[in-house]
């Protein structure tokens, strides 16, 4: 018996009141501001929202003589004809107040396109009046309400906390530090140009300034003359003479013979840097064991 | 002879007379409806004077006529010529009215007030279209010559009918 009231218990916390209501309604007058309407104006932004019926009203002023109609209408949304479309013959009648209802199969507000009334002959239309009778399921869509059958919870997705490293207290101090650290490089470097730009402009002031005597040491005045003198070989700015550079040297016999002490200079260097090779490798190979 | 007899008797059996009766019911709704959509009030614009007239703080009733079938009913309206309920009057009241086609739902209805007949206080119509019909009365009341209405409450009545043709 506990057991059975417990799962009862569970039944009715887990039970939830669904449920969908119809909802009934009329317009505003839709003629209130002319007799051109547009049904977006009119009609009230529900989900599957339905017309399902009409009422309109006006007054005919005219000559009882005199031929008129009266078209009381509304296009289709797609502009492809009328979905609603009433005509009232007052040819050769006197004027009046007319009303009349008209019922729907709940048509689709989406369907109704620009609402009017026209008079074709000799009268006017007064006092009109046309109200549209709809109604809407509050449930159309179940996700708009909870107590909507059909309602499906939605996943609740988690707040994840987004790290972000440049957020950090130690990112940030690190970075401070290098900042710091780039700033003090920075200013050096730029103390150092000052400084050779200062040495620069300084010689080219000395070495521009040349008849000032008392900067001028006649022995390092000397020293340089002679360090200019030997940097550069007078080749190089004396001109050579063209002309041919013919062979002076003549080898009578012919043939020259091998030098045998060379060759043995050479094989004997060739040996003890093999040796010297070999005997690394055998201390190499030592160290590894 | 008896033999005669027991033929005879079963004839007579044979021949007793049977009888049985079985209803056939039929209802009739009306195919004219009466409703009255707005109720009248008297104005009193002078001491001596009852109106609906709307200028005068009355408000004129309104009968609405639903015929379902066309060319089958009359209606006739009178408008009121005595009170149903008042203060004593000693003196003569004398009444004024009209009825009118205020409201149509078929345009052919809208010449029922040029073919209308008027006869005494009574308005008839021919009802020659379906649909609803709304007639809108008058009523006013004055009493005696300029004679001021003892104070009190005023009722008086319309009468609407619709009757088969």
């Amino acid at each position: 018996m506990k057991r059975l009231s417990q799962l009862l218990a569970v039944f009715l916390f887990c039970s939830q009141p669904s449920y969908s209501e119809e909802v009934y309604g009329t317009t505003n007058n839709a003629a209130q501001f002319g007799l051109n309407w547009v049904m977006t104006n009119i009609l009230p932004e529900y989900a599957g929202l339905e017309v399902n019926g009409l009422v309109y009203q006006y007054t005919a002023v005219k000559d009882p003589e005199t031929d008129m109609i009266v078209w009381v209408q509304n296009e289709y949304a797609d502009g492809n004809g009328y979905i609603f479309r009433n005509s009232d013959d007052w040819s050769g009648l006197p004027g009046n107040t007319i009303s009349k209802s008209f019922a729907f199969p709940n048509l689709s507000a989406e369907l109704w396109g620009p609402g009017s009334i026209e008079v074709d002959g000799d009268g006017s239309v007064e006092d009109a009046s046309v109200i549209y009778s709809y109604k809407y399921d509050t449930c159309f869509d179940p996700q708009s309400d909870p107590s909507c059958p059909g309602y499906e919870n939605t996943l609740e997705v988690p707040e994840i906390p987004i790290y972000d490293p440049l957020q950090d207290q130690l990112v940030q101090d690190e970075l401070e530090k290098k900042k710091l650290q780039q700033e003090e490089e920075d200013e050096k470097q730029r103390q150092r140009r000052r400084e050779q730009w200062a040495i620069n402009n300084a010689l080219e002031e000395l070495l521009g300034e040349g008849d000032i005597p008392e900067l001028i040491d006649p022995a390092a005045e000397a020293m340089a003359l002679a360090l200019t003198s030997r940097v550069l070989p007078n080749n190089y700015y004396n001109l050579l003479f063209g002309g041919e550079y013919l062979e002076t040297v003549i080898l009578e016999g012919g043939d020259i013979q091998d030098n045998a002490k060379a060759r043995r200079s050479n094989l004997a260097q060739q040996l003890l840097h093999q040796q010297m090779v070999d005997s690394q490798y055998e201390s190499s190979q030592q160290e590894t064991k | 002879m008896l033999k005669v007899v027991v033929p005879m008797a079963s004839a007579i059996l044979a021949t007793e007379f049977v009888q049985a009766q079985t209803e056939i019911v039929g209802n009739v709704d009306s195919k004219c409806i009466i409703i009255s959509e707005t109720p009248g009030v008297y104005g009193n614009p002078n001491p001596y004077q009852l109106t609906t007239a709307p200028t005068s703080g009355g408000v004129q009733p309104i009968i609405r006529y639903d015929v379902l079938a066309a060319d089958f009913y009359k209606a006739v309206i009178e408008h009121p010529i005595d009170f149903s309920s008042s203060p004593n009057l000693d003196d003569v009241v004398t009444w004024s009215g009209d009825v009118e086609v205020s409201e149509v739902s078929d345009t052919n209805m809208s010449d029922y007030d040029t073919n209308k007949v008027e006869y005494d206080n009574a308005h008839e119509y021919q009802m020659t279209v379906a649909g609803s019909t709304w007639f809108k009365i008058s009523s006013t009341a004055d009493y005696g010559y300029n004679k001021s209405f003892p104070a009190g409450q005023y009722t008086a009545v319309v009468e609407a009918e619709c009757i088969p043709i």
